[in-house]
């Protein structure tokens, strides 16, 4: 088949997947709200699915081209959302058995997707010649892989703050007469009172508990971090052989690094008395948003020398 | 106040420094922010790597360029108060890391500590058994070791103490002394070493040495001006695009000389495909045209040679390829003065349609070059500093202008001839040592490895005890985890499934033996 078919292959494919992703998300915050066993099933259905059309859309991107498909931000995001599905779908559905934090990752992916093919967008075509380079596949495959791990454990550490949050309150609140007998945890948002009492459940009571979430964040963050420091390894080793310096202050170095303080810090501050929990989440967001900086600004908006993978 | 007194509160406020930063907050915060004052670095322009940039802020605001010079903004990475930055999470890693250091060798050596009230434990079972208990610990003692714990028995007790996972510990250790020795490797690489820039014209040879860069090199702080004198004698440069433009691949093909002029090796120099010799490299940098250019003067030659011509800035919109090349030949022993500006179109066609159709076609190879030119004739200025490649007209005046194609000359009069022998290319190679380099290679692969026990690995203490009861004995297990709890519950059950089912093999073995 020619490259064009496949072109128009990998289009239509991420087209799919975006579809089903947007419909799993849907699904997935209607189980939230009114915990239908039926929605949920559909939702994962959905999402493995869209998953599948994802990997012919990478596969398919990477035929056209005639190389491996990380060689600019539309294939990289289009391999992040891949990866981020993949492993919210193995991780937080397979192993951990959490029912709940599916929306939330569609969304991002989601989101990443359209960003994608709103802005970033570029036929399947040859590299310049400093990225032809083996440590283009191991740099780049080990960043996606760290930063969809990593993207993971920064949304559900926000799910965390929003339960430990609401756990906090719940702590401090008493429990209304007449709901007494209730499980407050058990019922569906609607049925909650609405203006002038705390809420402490709207959101809250439908998540995981804030210890599950919190170990379900650094279990995905400690296994990103070891990937993104390899990552920056191999990417200090590529820099050397291409640019005749292993590390150069350039922009995208910078944040790669930051980040991988910040999330150092995290690791660092779950072990240290009083930061562990809230604290250390804190971190971690700072943290998420820091990778999107890394992934996004720094090539958008900040001139370096990855500008080129734009 | 007496003497001892000023001495002692003097090592109390040491004491006190030394306390605080050996407590993980400060290392934390001081991590986090040296990663704010990268932040910084990546927003403001920094010298060497945006210096266009950063002499446009002194232009338009010149207030705000001095403050942000005077804090050492433009320099992050360089600056004072980074240095500082830094250099406080170095002693704080230093404290942090030398006493638990200390404590993991205290505890490698020493032997797992007995421990008393088992039943009080977070874990604890109790196995009862047909065997005396001196037998029962035996038996215990090998299902431990057979599961890699380290097991020591205190003396005289029919009890055990293990544990398992000190690797976490050790790696954590790897993990930060490897971050202090990447830190050594990065400043005493950098420090010692050099990069500069080499412009080389093709069939010339370079020579490694301070005068070669034209100030195009940064040197260490304590390098010893032991440059190599290796040589780059470059045959040919080539560039290949594809149909569309797009750069395909860049080769300088040259040969190593040492300082002799050896022969070293021939060498194909690309971009990721850097040369070595003697612990310098070569990568491929950039590449331009260099037109080679006589100059005669009443017949006498007074310039020949090949001339560097400069990529012109490309309006936006435009591909660089688009745009002639530029260049200046200064001719200073005439009287008056000669300069005489060059606008080099490798490829001519490229001139033609920027003529016919207003738009030039990129130019990718050289096609019957042409260059245009327009000579001045009066005072140079060359008292001033100025670029190779820039000619100030201030003082001068125009005494004609052209074009001249390859191989042909152009006489402008004052007896002067100027010809364009042919047109070659230069290559630029990055040139640099940085001996450092492996060290940081090697630091930051024990980082890796260190990495993964430490955030994997857990701490596991096991006891056993045996104590006769009746005709019997009762074993009873206790432990915990320091990490990964719920991990360690079943690893514990486990153990305890195989510690009862070699126990009691090992009392029908025994029932089977007094039977017989």
């Amino acid at each position: 088949m020619s490259g064009g078919t496949w072109a128009r292959i990998s289009t239509d494919a991420f087209t799919v997947a975006f579809f089903a992703y947007l419909a799993a998300m849907v699904a997935a915050f209607h189980h939230l709200a009114f915990r239908r066993r039926v929605v949920w099933a559909v939702s994962v259905a959905l999402t493995a699915g869209g998953l599948a059309a994802h990997l012919v859309s990478v596969v398919a991107r990477g035929l056209a081209a005639g190389r491996v498909p990380l060689g600019n931000m539309y294939e990289y995001s289009l391999v992040l959302s891949l990866l981020v599905v993949a492993a919210y779908l193995v991780v937080v559905e397979g192993l951990a058995r959490i029912r709940t934090l599916g929306g939330f990752v569609l969304a991002f992916a989601v989101l990443t997707m359209a960003v994608a093919a709103l802005f970033l967008e570029v036929g399947p075509g040859p590299l310049v010649p400093a990225l032809n380079s083996y440590w283009r596949q191991v740099h780049v495959g080990s960043m996606i892989v760290s930063s969809s791990l990593l993207a993971l454990g920064g949304i559900v550490t926000m799910l965390y703050l929003v339960k430990e949050r609401s756990e906090r309150r719940r702590a401090a609140s008493p429990r209304p007469i007449l709901g007494g007998a209730v499980d407050l945890e058990a019922l569906p948002p609607h049925f909650e009172a609405s203006a002038g009492e705390p809420v402490p459940t709207r959101w809250g009571g439908v998540l995981p508990s804030a210890a599950v979430l919190d170990r379900l964040a650094y279990r995905l963050i400690a296994f990103g971090f070891p990937i993104w420091t390899f990552g920056i390894i191999t990417g200090a080793i590529w820099a050397e052989s291409a640019w005749g310096r292993y590390w150069g202050w350039d922009p995208k170095e910078t944040w790669s690094f930051v980040t991988w303080v910040i999330f150092a810090g995290y690791l660092h501050a779950r072990a240290t008395s009083g930061w562990a929990g809230r604290r250390a989440a804190v971190i971690a967001l700072v943290g998420f948003v820091s990778l999107l900086i890394t992934y996004y600004a720094v090539n958008l908006w900040i001139v370096g020398l990855h500008s080129y993978a734009t | 106040m007496s003497p001892t007194t000023s001495v002692s509160s003097i090592r109390r406020s040491v004491a006190l420094v030394w306390r605080s930063l050996r407590s993980m907050r400060t290392a934390l915060v001081l991590l986090l922010l040296v990663g704010l004052g990268a932040v910084v670095g990546s927003l403001v322009p920094q010298v060497g790597v945006a210096d266009a940039r950063i002499a446009q802020i002194f232009r338009d605001h010149p207030l705000r360029a001095r403050i942000y010079d005077q804090l050492g903004l433009f320099d992050v990475y360089g600056s004072w108060w980074f240095t500082i930055l830094y250099s406080l999470l170095l002693v704080s890693l230093v404290a942090c890391i030398l006493p638990r250091t200390r404590a993991l060798v205290r505890n490698l050596l020493a032997r797992p500590a007995p421990a008393r009230d088992l039943a009080s434990m977070r874990h604890y079972a109790e196995v009862a058994v047909g065997i005396p208990p001196d037998r029962a610990i035996a038996h215990a003692r090998r299902v431990l070791r057979r599961k890699r714990f380290r097991v020591s028995r205190p003396n005289g007790a029919t009890a055990l103490a293990a544990d398992k996972g000190l690797a976490r510990e050790a790696g954590s250790l790897v993990f930060h002394w490897a971050f202090l020795l990447l830190l050594v490797g990065v400043v005493w690489g950098k420090g010692t070493g050099f990069s500069g820039q080499a412009v080389i014209v093709e069939g010339e040879t370079w020579t490694e040495a301070h005068a070669s860069y034209d100030g195009q090199i940064r040197e260490g702080r304590f390098f010893g001006e032991d440059h190599s004198g290796v040589q780059v004698h470059v045959e040919d440069f080539q560039a290949t695009y594809r149909p569309t433009g797009q750069p395909a691949d860049f080769v300088t093909r040259a040969t190593l000389l040492d300082e002799q002029g050896g022969v070293l090796q021939p060498v194909e120099i690309r971009v990721n495909h850097p040369a070595e010799a003697d612990g310098v490299r070569f990568y491929q940098f950039g590449y331009g045209w260099a037109p080679v250019i006589r100059v005669e003067h009443d017949g006498e030659p007074i310039f020949d040679g090949p001339v560097v011509c400069q990529q012109g800035d490309a309006p936006e919109g435009v591909s660089p390829l688009q745009v002639p090349w530029r260049c200046v030949v200064k001719l200073p022993s005439l009287r008056p003065q000669i300069g005489i500006r060059f606008e080099l179109w490798p490829d001519s066609r490229g001139l033609l349609s920027l003529l016919e159709t207003g738009r030039a076609m990129p130019m990718l190879v050289a096609y019957a070059p042409v260059m245009t030119w327009e000579a001045y004739e009066g005072d140079l200025r060359a008292e001033l500093v100025q670029s190779v490649s820039a000619l100030d007209t201030s003082a001068m005046r125009k005494i004609g202008s052209g074009a001249l194609g390859a191989g042909e000359t152009v006489d402008l009069g004052r007896g002067v001839r100027v010809s364009f022998r042919e047109l070659r290319q230069y290559t630029v190679l990055t040139v640099a040592r940085d001996r450092g380099m492996w060290i940081v290679l090697v630091a930051a692969i024990l980082i890796l490895l260190g990495l993964l026990p430490a955030l994997y690995g857990s701490r596991r203490r096991v006891w056993v005890s045996a104590e006769a009861e009746g005709p019997g004995t009762v074993v009873k297990v206790g432990g915990f985890a320091l990490q990964r709890g719920s991990r360690f519950e079943e690893e514990f059950s486990r153990l305890v499934r195989d510690l009862g089912a070699v126990l009691r093999e090992g009392s029908r073995d025994a029932r089977e033996r007094v039977g017989a």
